[in-house]
């Protein structure tokens, strides 16, 4: 169990995320760069929340029936969680050239069937989040303390699933349920509040019974610290604040597009970039 | 007479005392898909998800993936209209959920077509992991329930609203994709499926009695009108062949089968076609998806192809007391009889 750690621990902790989320987006932007198809976008707005999940929040457990649980709602950001699993060695390094390949097991949009280290497949959005509750609730019948996450994207809670999902785990109070809404603030044809405004976001989730918080979601140790805050007893629901194409403090990676995909160019940059702050992580 | 909802209900209380691991999703429907009795014995196996069927979906794929089994229970119609849901949550995922669809067809009679279904086997025949059950009577269906509280594979249990009378006898084994003669007979076969399968074995015992549409029997006013009704003059079972004591005169003997699970094993399909030179598919639901598409993959393919015809609903439906639809659409005993009749009297293929 994790105790009270010190505070220089804590801040060594948080380092150690960031160098692994910058290493994911390393990968993740190889693996779209070589695929030659993908959202980059989507992936970078999620980097650090995923990060700090593998890294720092999901229990494994003995087995996969007993640790906790992740579903990635919003399938097509399939590309930072199979990032995670190279950077943390769940995955073989070769396979980052087999993106949306065919045979391929790193699906285009995740699939379970073709990789077990995916919880639950996803791609048409607005369906992770029912998966989610179904889980936790089993896991309460079965006597499991273990938590369930569910990362949905902002746009994706336009789905009209979503909110029965949402009224359902938070009339029943349904406990060892985290979902963490990327609030990147951007769609596919432009931005959630021209589209269809979710506003207001937090009103409406403690409306529907949710505990909520709110952070920033490019700092590991906001996220880390409101994971760890989460309601023991009921649903929890963390809205990151993101942006769409998120590399670093001072770099967005093709004016936060949600599918555009990097020149050449583009691509160099954002790794010289990337490797810049990686040696300033060191 | 029972409805396989109702032995659906039973079966269920009774295989959830054996298996812990059955469990219920419910939404707002348990009176109607005879799931309450569950509830009020395992009220902690039963979640009540509301008028909501995308979540119940998918609260349901949740609760297989860490190894339940659950009945998500609804109407065929409103359940399978979550599709996109279905498709990924239970199909890509593979898990191991039962959509219990009841009100197959039109039995649902005056609440017409926004309640029937009528296109659910065409959804869910789409998906190759997906295994469809429609039982016929109440032994396939305590039969298919066992079956599905021990498989861990995605089904569709398709069940009817109106009661049927029992078809198979006690030595009946049902086994998943293994269609069922209950008739053999000669000449054509009809296969048929759930609440359709009674109608169809009625339609060929009267035929093979004493043909029972050239006898004048009441109920022949309703059809004598319809586009058959020369077909019927010209019968093999006219009044000459009555006379003559000739075949003829013992009337058209179909044979009969009941196709109670799909995907249907190809085999044995070919096998009991085999020696048949008609074959008539009799399905409560839409003529495109269905059962006829089905078989008519496996039938039109046979070298010796055989004249291959389907009687099934070619619209949306309508509202209307259940017999008067099912006299509408031909699907009563009358119907299917009067069809085979006029089928017998095109030259096989």
């Amino acid at each position: 169990m994790r105790g009270e750690p010190t505070v220089a621990a804590q801040r060594a902790d948080v380092a150690r995320i960031a160098r692994l989320a910058t290493r994911c987006r390393l990968v993740l932007l190889e693996m779209i760069h070589r695929a030659g198809s993908g959202h980059a976008g989507s992936s970078l707005s999620c980097a650090d929340i995923v990060s700090v999940l593998k890294f720092d929040q999901l229990d494994p457990g003995p087995d996969r029936s007993t640790g906790d649980v992740f579903v990635l709602s919003k399938g097509h950001a399939a590309p930072a969680w199979y990032a995670a699993l190279i950077v943390g060695g769940d995955l073989p390094a070769e396979e980052v050239g087999t993106l949306r390949a065919l045979d391929s097991r790193l699906q285009g949009h995740p699939d379970r069937t073709r990789l077990g280290l995916v919880d639950v497949s996803t791609g048409a959005l607005g369906q992770g989040l029912s998966v989610a509750v179904g889980r936790a609730l089993a896991r309460r019948l079965h006597g499991r303390n273990s938590t369930v996450y569910c990362l949905l994207g902002d746009g994706e809670c336009q789905e009209g699933q979503v909110w029965e999902a949402f009224l359902y785990a938070g009339a029943h109070r349904v406990p060892g349920l985290v979902a963490i809404i990327d609030h990147n603030g951007s769609q596919s044809d432009g931005a959630v509040a021209d589209i269809l405004p979710l506003c207001p976001l937090p009103e409406k989730l403690r409306a529907f019974g949710w505990h909520v918080a709110e952070v920033d979601g490019h700092d590991h140790g906001e996220v880390r610290d409101a994971l760890r805050r989460r309601d023991r007893d009921g649903p929890s629901v963390i809205i990151a604040h993101t942006r769409k194409g998120h590399l670093g403090p001072d770099r967005v990676l093709l004016n936060g597009s949600h599918s555009d995909l990097p020149s050449a160019a583009e691509y160099a940059a954002a790794v010289d970039y990337l490797e810049t702050l990686l040696e300033a992580h060191e | 007479m029972t409805s396989t909802r109702d032995w659906f209900g039973t079966a269920l209380v009774e295989i959830a005392r054996e298996y812990d691991h059955i469990v219920v999703v419910n939404c707002d429907l348990a009176k109607a898909t005879r799931t309450l009795p569950f509830k009020e014995e395992f009220p902690d196996r039963f979640f009540e998800c509301g008028i909501a069927e995308a979540n119940a979906i998918g609260v349901a794929a949740g609760l297989a993936q860490e190894g339940f089994r659950p009945f998500v229970a609804s109407f065929g119609h409103f359940l399978t209209g979550k599709f996109l849901e279905i498709f990924q949550t239970v199909g890509l995922n593979d898990a191991g959920v039962v959509l219990v669809g009841t009100h197959a067809g039109l039995a649902i009679g005056r609440d017409g077509p926004t309640q029937m279904g009528l296109r659910d086997l065409a959804l869910m025949r789409t998906l190759p992991n997906v295994g469809v059950f429609q039982p016929a009577d109440g032994t396939e269906t305590w039969q298919m329930m066992a079956h599905l509280a021990t498989d861990r594979r995605p089904a569709y249990l398709r069940l009817c609203r109106q009661p049927l009378p029992e078809v198979h006898t006690d030595g009946y084994h049902f086994r998943p994709g293994i269609p069922h003669v209950l008739r053999a007979g000669a000449d054509v076969v009809v296969f048929a499926m759930g609440g359709t399968v009674p109608v169809a074995v009625e339609a060929a015992d009267r035929l093979a009695a004493h043909g029972a549409l050239a006898h004048g029997a009441p109920a022949n006013g309703s059809v004598a009108g319809g586009p058959v009704a020369g077909g019927l003059a010209a019968g093999g079972v006219s009044a000459a062949g009555v006379a003559a004591g000739g075949p003829a005169a013992r009337g058209i003997a179909p044979t009969v089968v009941n196709v109670s699970s799909l995907p249907v094993d190809r085999e044995t399909v070919e096998r009991i076609v085999a020696g048949h030179q008609r074959v008539l598919v009799v399905e409560d639901h839409y003529a495109v998806g269905g059962l006829a598409d089905e078989l008519g993959r496996i039938v039109l393919g046979l070298p010796d192809r055989p004249r291959f015809d389907v009687l099934a609903v070619p619209d949306y439906g309508q509202a209307g007391p259940p017999e008067d639809l099912y006299r509408r659409y031909r699907l009563d005993a009358e119907g299917i009889a009067a069809h085979v009749t006029a089928l017998l009297q095109d030259a096989p293929r």
